[in-house]
């Protein structure tokens, strides 16, 4: 069990942390704001239905390779789930996982 | 700080196939072994493969089992996420300083539950292994055959928000930890530090890396590996199911102009083993080799190729000039084609996908630190090589797999041993026998 005291010992050592790190926390909070927007606006969009990645793309306005990114990154973190092709068979469909 | 001190009869460098063979079958003589590995896992190269040539054998179902026997066994240390920073001869041996880089995570009491990945708020880019292709959250267990199955804090993406310190079962986050020094005592030294690629940027006429379709073939090995970065085979610009895949041979092997005049003799091999594997997961795709010469040199790799030849693979002999590509990213191949008479015409076609058969170049130069002279081509020279294949000019000093030269899987596990008999033939002659070895407590490893 952690005590209160080691707890506290703990919070102090990550706001120093972050003191001494300044620089690359305000990089990394500015990237983590940019990544929700861009899970927020792709898992919009999966909610009104599977879609191909150049479909969602087009959906969220963003470069396909940049979609095809984060439905990797979404998938291997089980957010999103493949869902069959799409008509031409070229293009697989994404799914958000909760929907199912 | 005080210093983590090894005493061993060997230090093997480098934690690919060759190395943890070496480490095994030295291991399996009663020798204490250690492994300094760089990276955050072992298995080198091999671990990242799909299937092996000529076999077709799963590479993970083979690789993942020597991880194990290498990490487990009585008589090895191993040392990941570690380098060899000096090494100096001290009398019969040599006395190596190590440092062990901090994961920030202590590996004593990390699990690999991935708790703490699964709570992380921010991902980057996958690059070690999927080249950008995926992400991992900011603190990760590199893979799910990683060994060590141990996590590491990218500090550089960190946001010190503590989610992962809270979520830990087992106290193991530790943003405090700093580089540990090591020092190696050891009798002898193996060399197994592979190889690296040529970059995907090398040939401004293949696109400079620009061209999101033109793809390498350790990339397609990720794509075609069950636990690749999208499960499947679909092109990086917008994840379509290729129809057209096309490979371009010797792009970065017998190119004076890259100044590498070698054949990297695993690329002929490899895209054959790649055609084969495209066809089963895109029937319906056409595979396309673009080749000036194609080299199957081993054991049942003639009938390889010929294989591949009566499933539809199309082999066309010519020099590919240039790549651009269209305005969908469709990469046009522009190729000088020979036909069987000699005759040769230039003409354009368009791929879904290309993939770059990249060469293999030295790993990294060993002379500044290990003093062992490499050759022309850059990999470590070994004086006698039709005599003493893992032998180099320096006593003691050893070396196995691709880092004397490109070479395939069942070439460095030949060699290493080869490298692992030769490093005990010396330990047995030159440096106290063996016996001696086995009534010495103090010569087991001391890792306090
Ligand atoms: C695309 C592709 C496909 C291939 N497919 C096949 C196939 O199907 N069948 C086949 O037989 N072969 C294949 N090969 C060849 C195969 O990858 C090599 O034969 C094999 O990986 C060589 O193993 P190695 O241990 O010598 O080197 P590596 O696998 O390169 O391992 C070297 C290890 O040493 C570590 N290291 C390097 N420098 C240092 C240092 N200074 N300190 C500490 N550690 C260090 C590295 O991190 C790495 O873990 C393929 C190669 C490529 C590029
Ligand atoms: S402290 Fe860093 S590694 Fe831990 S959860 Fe937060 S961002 Fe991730
Ligand atoms: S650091 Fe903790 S939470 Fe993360 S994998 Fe290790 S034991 Fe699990």
């Amino acid at each position: 069990m952690t005590t209160n005291e080691e707890k506290k010992k703990r919070t102090e050592m990550l706001v120093e942390m972050r003191k001494e790190r300044r620089e690359t926390v305000q990089r990394a909070q500015e990237l983590l704001k940019a990544q929700q927007s861009a899970r927020k606006a792709l898992e919009r969009a999966l909610t009104g239905g599977p879609h191909s990645v150049p479909q969602l793309a087009q959906a969220v306005n963003m470069p396909a390779h940049e979609a095809l990114w984060h439905i990797a990154a979404m998938k291997k973190y089980g957010i999103v789930a493949e869902a069959g092709t799409d008509e031409s068979g070229d293009y697989y469909l994404y799914r958000l996982v909760k929907e199912a | 700080m005080s210093t983590n001190q090894i005493k061993v009869d060997a230090l093997v460098v480098g934690g690919g196939i060759s190395g943890m063979q070496t480490a095994l079958d030295l291991g399996d003589q009663g020798y204490k072994v250690a492994v300094v590995e760089r990276k955050s896992s072992i298995g080198g190269k091999m671990i990242d493969l799909s299937k092996v040539f000529p076999t077709l054998d799963c590479c993970s179902c083979i690789t993942t089992p020597k991880m194990s026997a290498t990490a487990h066994h009585d008589n090895i240390t191993l040392l990941t996420y570690s380098e060899i920073e000096s090494i100096n001869r001290d009398g019969n041996g040599f006395k190596v300083q190590a440092t062990k880089k901090p994961r920030y995570v202590r590996e004593d009491d990390c699990t690999g539950c991935r708790s703490c990945e699964l709570v992380c708020p921010l991902e980057v880019s996958e690059d070690e292994h999927e080249f950008g292709r995926t992400s991992h959250r900011v603190v990760y267990v590199p893979f799910s055959t990683a060994v060590p199955q141990k996590a590491l804090v990218d500090l550089d993406h960190c946001l010190f928000c503590g989610k992962c310190i809270q979520a830990c079962p087992s106290d193991a986050i530790d943003f405090t930890q700093q580089p540990e020094p090591v020092e190696i005592e050891t009798r002898s030294i193996v060399l197994a530090t592979g190889f690296e690629t040529t970059p995907i940027n090398a040939k401004k006429e293949y696109g400079a890396g620009k061209l999101r379709n033109v793809i390498s073939g350790m990339m397609m090995e990720r794509l075609l590996a069950p636990t690749g970065p999208y499960g499947r085979v679909l092109r990086p610009s917008d994840g379509k199911m290729p129809a057209s895949i096309a490979y371009v041979q010797c792009a970065g092997s017998r190119d004076q102009t890259l100044g590498v005049p070698y054949c990297s003799r695993v690329c002929c091999m490899y895209a054959i083993k790649q055609a084969m594997l495209l066809s089963g997961a895109l029937p319906l795709a056409e595979i396309t080799i673009y080749y000036m010469d194609i080299r199957t040199f081993g054991k049942g790799y003639e009938q390889f190729y010929q294989n591949a030849k009566a499933m539809g693979v199309e082999f066309l002999k010519g020099k590919v000039a240039r790549i651009t590509e269209d305005e969908n990213q469709n990469p046009i191949v522009r190729v000088e084609l020979i036909d069987e008479f000699g005759k040769t015409r230039v003409t354009e076609r368009q791929h879904d996908l290309v993939v770059l058969s990249v060469g293999l170049l030295p790993g990294g130069n060993p002379q500044p630190k290990f003093g062992v002279p490499v050759g022309e081509d850059g990999f470590v020279q070994v004086p006698d090589y039709n005599v003493f294949p893992a032998v180099t000019s320096q006593p003691g000093i050893f070396v196995t797999g691709a880092a004397a030269g490109p070479m395939d899987i069942v070439d460095s596990i030949m060699m290493a041993g080869a490298a692992a008999s030769s490093a005990a033939s010396y330990l047995e002659a030159g440096n106290g026998s063996r016996k001696e070895a086995q009534r010495q407590p103090e010569r087991s490893v001391e890792y306090a």
